[in-house]
């Protein structure tokens, strides 16, 4: 079976530095894959690569078979790429659920939003345990609400692969479970890839399946979460750096 | 081929009156990220206190020079200190636009004024100088003159004064520079005032040649604006070498195109240049 | 929609259509003038209230429009009722054609840009003499053919004709703004990049909001081209776009009634301050500082206040 998602000797250069120096990733659909690494190390990067944010300066990114390096972010969406962003996005001065709809409508757009499109917002706004904020204008929400707004509005342009940029930073260990669970039931159920880049250990240990560590722009170490821990790269990588802090 | 040179010595007077516009406009939307319409007002204020300066107290010109650009520093410093300030934080998202929107007013307010208070009638301003060289009068060659002065003070205070170094901080990054110390309410202050006195100047050179009237403001804040943009955030040298550049080409294309046009040209130049070139031809930001 | 609004809503309709039988025809001549401002706020709103880009050239599609309309039915005989649709569309692909490019401008830059675009358009409605007759004034316009048995030559029907056309173009914007494609539009003001990173494909609905909202302001052209009948570029320079800007503003853009309630507001200030010419653009010179200070969402900010709201 075809790889859903495939990058081959990504390289990103911005002036003289290096971000993202020849990775390769193979990427199975239905696989919870994370990326970790050290802070810098080019993960956003990757990532901003993949959703068209940036052109790659070298290298190739397939999905689904079809090269989509240097497309348009909005193009990229609508093959079914989704994400969320480190530093989080949300549409300001509408309510919520207005958020969401754009997500939907983006997807499939129509002059009146369909009677199932609302039923799938209202499911989306409950999967992610947003009912009680439905009406409230989104910039008003608290940051880890708000990261939930812009999963959400992810999901609804129903998306085969979801790239979640530092989802869990800032939440306390109950949030973080149940986001746990949420994107679990998201892969489990709903299908979805889901390719996460965190700091928080406990969660990738816990919810991936394979992990990426990237240093310094370049691919050091691809394994489960248990050689990637046993890892003495990968250990060196992290302990380095706070020997020399 | 004397028609042709007499155009481009006309040219490159007309360009330094951009270019000193030019230049406060620059220094202005560096810091402040405020296209300042409101100096191509100052600039008539400016020339209409000079104007009057000179016909009622008899003053000599570099007096009413200075007369215009002290206007042009007190207005200019005022907008921003009142107006201008209070949005700088850009606590609400529409700020940057009212800010703007001010600036624009402004720009509408204050020659409406003028034309209220002194008739849309063009007043002469004497002429303070006679003789000429080269068919070009004195007060001709002075407008370039003093303007290359000018422009070598500005360079000189941004480069070698502790302020000024404080200012190219600022227009770098702002956040850094007020982490550092700098005072912004003074940077701020200082640049305003700036602008308005080199408005005030272009104002007040110009008059004896082109006399003083209400709209006078209107198409050299324009092509200032084009200047800046087309010259980029990043050099002084750059917006002189702009400003007198376009100067310049307008004058020939007044010539040998169409007189008509002449102001639309501008226009076009910059259009072409923002397509081929987003961050303008010198520019670094 | 509260039912308090949309009482006050046919409130207003019933005294419009009233007003030509309990005026003096200078008041339906003022409120003429209004109406047509009102379209143009509308559609200006549609762009920068509602897309969020900041445009100072509204004036010029406005007189593109209008002279469009005038020369199209001056020099080939053409009916103005397929003059006023031609020179809509005409109007939209011009705006297409510039706000293309002019669109991958952000901010600042955008703004400043219109303004130069606004200018130089009016320099060319000012200097083409051969079509325009420039500073002459273009005039001997027709009005709008007899259809049904109905004469335009009289102030009553062409003010039946603008208040109809007011309320099919509010009642268009009105069904796009709340449509999907509405939403979009909405999106790329609320946040660009989060817009396109979710699928909107923000360079094709800027500019569709952009054409429209230009094409809409032609057909509001074509309309005074052939009330007035006479067309003086000084009618569409760039006062008039700051002009229109003053009105959405005082009104509150982003919420379509507001730039119209701006306009009717503005329209009669001014013409309360006719017989003082230059008094009157100082005064909203100084309105627009003011609402500035005081309430940057205009009206519709400030009654938002008072209900209780941000």
């Amino acid at each position: 079976m075809q790889d859903l998602l495939v990058l081959k000797k990504l390289t990103k250069r911005f002036g003289g530095v290096i971000a993202a120096r020849d990775v390769d990733l193979n990427l199975e659909g239905g696989m919870r894959l994370g990326i970790i690494g050290p802070n810098g190390a080019g993960k956003t990067t990757l990532f901003n690569m993949i959703t068209g944010e940036i052109k790659p300066t070298a290298g190739t990114i397939e999905f689904e078979g079809e090269p989509i390096h240097g497309l348009k972010p909005h193009h990229i969406s609508k093959r079914g790429i989704g994400r969320t962003f480190q530093i989080v996005r949300v549409f300001d001065e509408i309510p919520v659920y207005d958020n969401v709809l754009i997500g939907a409508l983006a997807r499939e757009l129509h002059f009146k939003p369909t009677q199932e499109q609302h039923r799938e917002v209202d499911e989306t706004i409950e999967m992610t345990g947003l009912q009680k904020y439905r009406d409230v204008m989104a910039e008003n929400l608290t940051v880890s609400a708000k990261k939930r707004v812009g999963l959400a509005t992810a999901l609804a342009t129903k998306p085969k692969l979801l790239l979640l940029d530092e989802l869990m930073a800032g939440l306390t260990f109950v949030e973080i479970d149940e986001m746990l669970e949420l994107l679990r039931k998201i892969n489990g159920e709903m299908g979805i890839t889901l390719v996460v880049v965190e700091h928080v250990m406990k969660a990738v240990m816990e919810l991936c399946e394979r992990i990426v560590v990237i240093s310094s722009g370049e691919k050091i170490a691809e394994g489960s979460p248990q050689e990637i821990a046993n890892d003495k790269k990968v250990v060196d990588v992290y302990l380095g750096e706070e020997e020399r802090t | 081929m004397e028609i042709f040179l007499l155009q481009v010595g006309n040219g490159l007077i007309i360009g330094s009156v951009y270019a000193l516009v030019a230049l406060g406009l620059n220094i202005i939307w560096s810091i402040t990220d405020i296209p300042d319409f409101a100096q191509g007002s100052y600039y008539v204020i400016a020339a209409y206190a000079a104007y009057f300066v000179v016909t009622l107290v008899g003053a000599p010109f570099l007096v009413a020079l200075l007369v215009g650009m002290c206007v042009g520093a007190v207005m200019s410093f005022s907008c921003e200190r009142f107006l201008y300030r209070r949005w700088r934080e850009r606590t609400f998202r529409g700020a940057a636009r009212v800010q703007l929107l001010c600036a624009i007013a402004l720009f509408f307010l204050f020659a409406n004024v003028a034309n209220a208070l002194w008739t849309s009638k063009a007043k002469i301003f004497p002429a303070y100088m006679k003789g000429s060289l080269l068919g070009f009068s004195y007060m001709r060659i002075n407008v370039l003159l003093a303007a290359i002065i000018l422009f070598v003070l500005v360079y000189l205070f941004i480069m070698k004064t502790k302020m000024g170094k404080a200012i190219r901080a600022a227009s770098m990054d702002l956040g850094m520079a007020q982490v550092l110390g700098i005072n912004i309410d003074t940077v701020n202050s200082i640049v305003f005032i700036i602008g308005g006195a080199l408005s005030g100047a272009a104002a007040v050179l110009i008059s004896p040649l082109y006399s003083v009237f209400p709209t006078m403001g209107d198409l050299p804040l324009l092509k200032a604006l084009v200047v800046v943009i087309l010259g980029g955030f990043g050099s002084v040298a750059g917006i002189l070498i702009c400003g007198v550049g376009l100067g310049v080409l307008e004058a020939l294309g007044a010539i040998y195109v169409s007189s008509a046009y002449q102001h639309g040209y501008s226009f076009i130049i910059l259009l072409l240049t923002l397509l081929l070139r987003p961050k303008g031809l010198f520019g670094r930001v | 929609m509260l039912s308090v609004n949309r009482i006050a809503l046919a409130i207003i309709l019933i005294f419009l259509l009233l007003i030509p039988h309990i005026a003096s025809s200078y008041i339906v001549y003022v409120v003429i003038l209004a109406l047509l401002f009102s379209m143009l706020t509308a559609s200006y709103d549609l762009l920068t209230g509602y897309a969020g880009p900041l445009s100072f050239c509204h004036a010029a599609f406005y007189g593109f429009g209008a002279y469009t309309s005038a020369l199209l039915t001056l020099k080939t005989g053409l009916s103005f009722w397929l003059a006023l649709p031609i020179s809509g569309i005409t109007v939209f692909l011009f705006g297409a054609l510039v706000g293309y490019p002019a669109l991958k401008l952000r901010g600042h830059y955008f703004a400043v840009t219109t303004f130069f675009f606004g200018h130089f358009i009016y320099l060319v409605f000012l200097n083409a003499r051969d079509l325009t007759r420039g500073p002459l004034g273009l005039g001997g316009i027709k009005p709008p053919d007899s259809i049904f048995g109905i004469d335009f030559s009289g102030m009553t029907a062409n003010y039946y004709l603008i208040l109809i056309f007011g309320i099919l173009m509010v009642g268009f914007l009105y069904a796009l703004v709340n449509s999907g494609f509405g939403r979009l539009i909405v999106s790329i003001r609320e946040n660009e990049d989060l817009a396109e990173a979710v699928g909107v494909n923000t360079a094709f609905v800027k500019v569709m909001a952009f054409s429209i909202s230009a094409g809409l302001a032609g057909i509001t052209g074509s309309l005074f081209a052939h009330f007035f009948r006479l067309l003086h570029p000084s009618t569409f320079s760039w006062m008039t776009s700051e002009m229109i800007v003053v009105m959405a503003l005082v009104g509150g853009i982003g919420t379509l009634v507001g730039p119209i309630i701006g306009a009717g507001v503005v329209t009669f200030i001014l013409e309360m301050m006719r017989f003082a010419p230059e008094l009157r653009f100082i005064i909203w010179a100084i309105l627009l500082v003011a609402i500035l200070v005081i309430e940057p969402r205009g009206l519709a900010g400030i009654y938002a206040r008072i209900r209780g709201g941000r």
